[in-house]
């Protein structure tokens, strides 16, 4: 007998779920005692069904177990009697008996097995909410990168349609500063109103400064730099700067955080004149 | 002392099976209080009946699942049930279905299962497993030929358990 084929044919999904007609189960019954196998598949269609039931279990009303309860202790009352009665040869009497050591002999099994089954489920379930509640967290963590990240992509927009409404400003003078040379791949842009004097700064391409060092813009005015103010290490696409009324030039030098009095010429980085 | 014992024994494993036997119960009687009363009856037989459960025939739950399974189909078929339900249906047309204690049976444990499987498989699951029919019934219900409801009943418990299994 292919007793593969015989386990995957269903027959012993029916018999576990009581499906099966009588001569069904006498033939599981008999090859489940000849064959390991079906017996390990009976166990284990067994614990999935009971496993299922008891991720889906309903509470019921708490008044369901003391009705049960009072019902079985009145029983009890009446069937145990006999075996304590002063006539223990009589033959009903020792039936009650046997039957009333058996039930507890099994309920003691009973309640023994479901500790460590109960255990054991607990621990599947535990480990079947933990696997839920880590992948629900990742998915949490997630979201919160991708509604941040949406923020940030959010503010640059934000930024770039003021960048892009002050280069379509007929009033406003746009000063491409290349780098200076030796520095060719450097280049920053001022706009600066000719009404207002306010002066913005677009860092295009700056590399990032060290930790401690901050880029500073400059006026010339009449040959003379005057600080027209520092660049925020955060400002990635438009930057408003100092109000500056009169120039002929600007330059962008590294200095120390802060900033300085006077440029430090060695580290002038780009440079455009009006 | 061994009554006390035997007892809170018992107490102790109503505690923990209760709610999925229960939950077997509203599978198939969907209200809730006569699930309750049925609950209490399955309990009782198994007080009763606890020394005809053979360990060597398989696990404690899968004989009380069905103790409480004949049960409820028990219920299913007796006539005060049925005439419940039809009284139940003309008071739900004039007062909706606001306020009942009727569980949707689609919604709880295997059943919501066995709705995921293609209808020619679900349909002989409920008959068979919700409803209690025999296959010769079935066959008869359906017009379809015995050996096709036994072997397309099987194949579809085989496709349950797929749908089941983690």
């Amino acid at each position: 007998m292919d007793i593969q084929a015989y386990i995957r044919s269903g027959i012993i999904e029916s018999y576990v779920l009581g499906l099966a007609n009588s001569e069904e189960i006498a033939e599981v019954e008999t090859l489940r005692l000849q064959y390991p196998e079906v017996e390990d598949a009976i166990m284990e269609f067994s614990v999935l069904i009971e496993e299922q039931a008891f991720e889906n279990a309903v509470a019921p009303p708490p008044f369901v177990k003391s009705k049960i309860m009072a019902a079985i202790h009145e029983e009890d009352r009446h069937t145990i009697s006999p075996v304590f009665s002063l006539s223990p040869n009589e033959e009903g009497n020792s039936v009650v008996h046997i039957t009333f050591f058996r039930k507890w002999r099994i309920l003691a099994a009973a309640s023994t097995i479901l500790a460590i089954s109960s255990t054991a489920l607990n621990f599947y379930l535990y480990n079947k909410y933990s696997r839920k509640n880590s992948a629900y967290q990742s998915l949490l963590t997630e979201r919160n990168t991708l509604a941040s990240s949406n923020q940030v992509y959010q503010t640059h927009l934000r930024e770039w349609e003021v960048a892009s409404r002050m280069m379509a400003d007929t009033e406003m003078a746009m000063i491409k500063m290349p780098g200076v040379p030796g520095k060719p791949q450097h280049l920053a842009t001022v706009f600066w109103h000719s009404q207002s004097k306010d002066v913005y700064i677009m860092p295009n391409k700056l590399p990032l400064p060290a930790a401690g060092k901050q880029y500073q813009l400059w006026a010339l005015v009449n040959g003379k730099p005057v600080d027209a103010g520092m660049l925020d290490p955060s400002c990635n696409s438009i930057c408003k700067m100092k109000n500056v009324p009169y120039a002929q030039a600007f330059a962008i030098t590294l200095e120390n955080a802060g900033g300085s009095a006077t440029p430090t010429m060695t580290q002038l980085f780009v440079m455009g004149k009006v | 002392m061994l009554k006390q014992r035997q007892e809170s024994a018992f107490s102790y494993l109503y505690d923990h099976y209760s709610g999925s036997l229960y939950s077997v119960i509203l599978g198939i009687i969907p209200d809730r209080e006569i699930a309750s009363d049925i609950l209490q009856d399955v309990f009782i037989k198994i007080w009763r009946q606890i020394e005809t459960y053979d360990t060597t025939k398989g696990r404690l739950f899968t004989w009380m699942l069905n103790v409480a399974r004949n049960a409820s189909i028990d219920a299913l078929r007796s006539k005060n049930y049925q005439q419940g339900q039809q009284n139940r249906e003309l008071t739900e047309n004039v007062y909706d279905a606001a306020g009942s204690t009727q569980t949707n049976t689609d919604k709880i444990g295997l059943r919501k299962i066995v709705h995921k499987l293609k209808d020619d498989y679900r349909v002989l699951i409920e008959l068979s497993y919700f409803e209690g029919f025999t296959q010769d019934e079935i066959s008869k219900m359906l017009r379809i030929p015995l050996g096709t409801v036994k072997t397309r009943l099987r194949t579809a418990l085989i496709q349950l358990k797929q749908v089941i299994k983690p």
